[in-house]
């Protein structure tokens, strides 16, 4: 399964104070807060971690179908970056994930998979945040439909081969983005 | 503390963080704050604090695993106001 999560920078720093007291002890653990106090542009660390686990969530949510809010559970490891694009390992509970992320000025995007392979034959798509943001991907070349489920969620179909393929978007300020597989079903 | 004013103190807490405003007035124990009031997972936790803030109370990882809605909100605040009460 895939997930991914989008944050636009911009809208974060005005939505959220980070520094308020008791807030990053609620959603990153001790050695989570301390690579981002010791980070260059702690606000970009603390996203960049922020969006693994968002990512991360989506799969297990996926999943099981459970919905609970428990951000410390969502441990992140093995975080590597250089500013531009960043790797990492995501834990909760038993299940390990793995991602890749990008950041380009004000737009921060990571790509979460439960097995590293994965990420091959992985695609991501920005579109413009509008309502009708399908209808814009479904004019891109391509042979995939992007629509959705009865539940709301999406879904991608191959228009020659009719199957499923994994998909996960998300939308966040002026950013909305849309990965998925060529090699992974849904039910992958 | 009755249910009714619980419900208007949780409504003032939400009220910055969504835009959703029709959402807001029409905030009822079924309100989901992601899926009903858009609110911003990131901003969840700026809820759980105020609420801890204006109740006095601890809100532990469990309990805010839980609070996506008012009626679970509801029930957290219940639980721990009473568990202060005790003290």
């Amino acid at each position: 399964m895939i997930g991914n999560d989008v944050v636009d920078l911009e809208k974060a720093n005005l939505d959220s104070n980070w520094k308020r007291k008791g807030y990053l002890d609620k959603i990153c653990t001790r050695s989570e807060q301390q690579l981002i106090l010791q980070a260059s542009v702690p606000a970009v660390m603390l996203w960049l971690i922020w969006s693994m686990k968002e990512a991360a969530y989506k799969i297990m949510n996926r999943k099981t179908g459970i919905r609970l809010y428990e951000p410390l559970k969502f441990i992140c490891d093995e975080l590597l970056t250089d500013g531009i694009q960043a790797s990492g390992k995501i834990s909760y509970l038993e299940n390990n994930f793995y991602s890749q992320s990008e950041i380009e000025g004000s737009l921060l995007h990571s790509a979460v998979v439960s097995a590293l392979p994965d990420f091959k034959n992985l695609h991501l798509q920005y579109l413009r945040p509008m309502p009708d943001y399908r209808d814009t991907f479904n004019c891109l070349p391509g042979f995939y439909l992007l629509t959705r489920n009865r539940s709301g969620l999406p879904e991608m179909i191959h228009t020659i081969t009719g199957q499923k393929h994994a998909v996960s978007v998300s939308h966040h300020g002026s950013y909305l983005a849309v990965i998925y597989s060529d090699s992974l079903l849904l039910t992958d | 503390m009755k249910k009714e004013v619980l419900i208007k103190a949780i409504q003032e807490i939400v009220s910055p963080y969504t835009q959703d405003k029709t959402a807001l007035q029409n905030i009822s124990e079924d309100t989901d704050f992601i899926t009903d009031l858009q609110i911003n997972s990131a901003n969840l936790v700026d809820i759980v604090l105020d609420i801890e803030e204006k109740f006095g109370i601890e809100i532990d990882n469990d309990s805010m695993a839980k609070m996506l809605n008012v009626k679970a909100a509801i029930e957290i605040i219940e639980i721990k106001c009473a568990a202060n009460d005790r003290k």
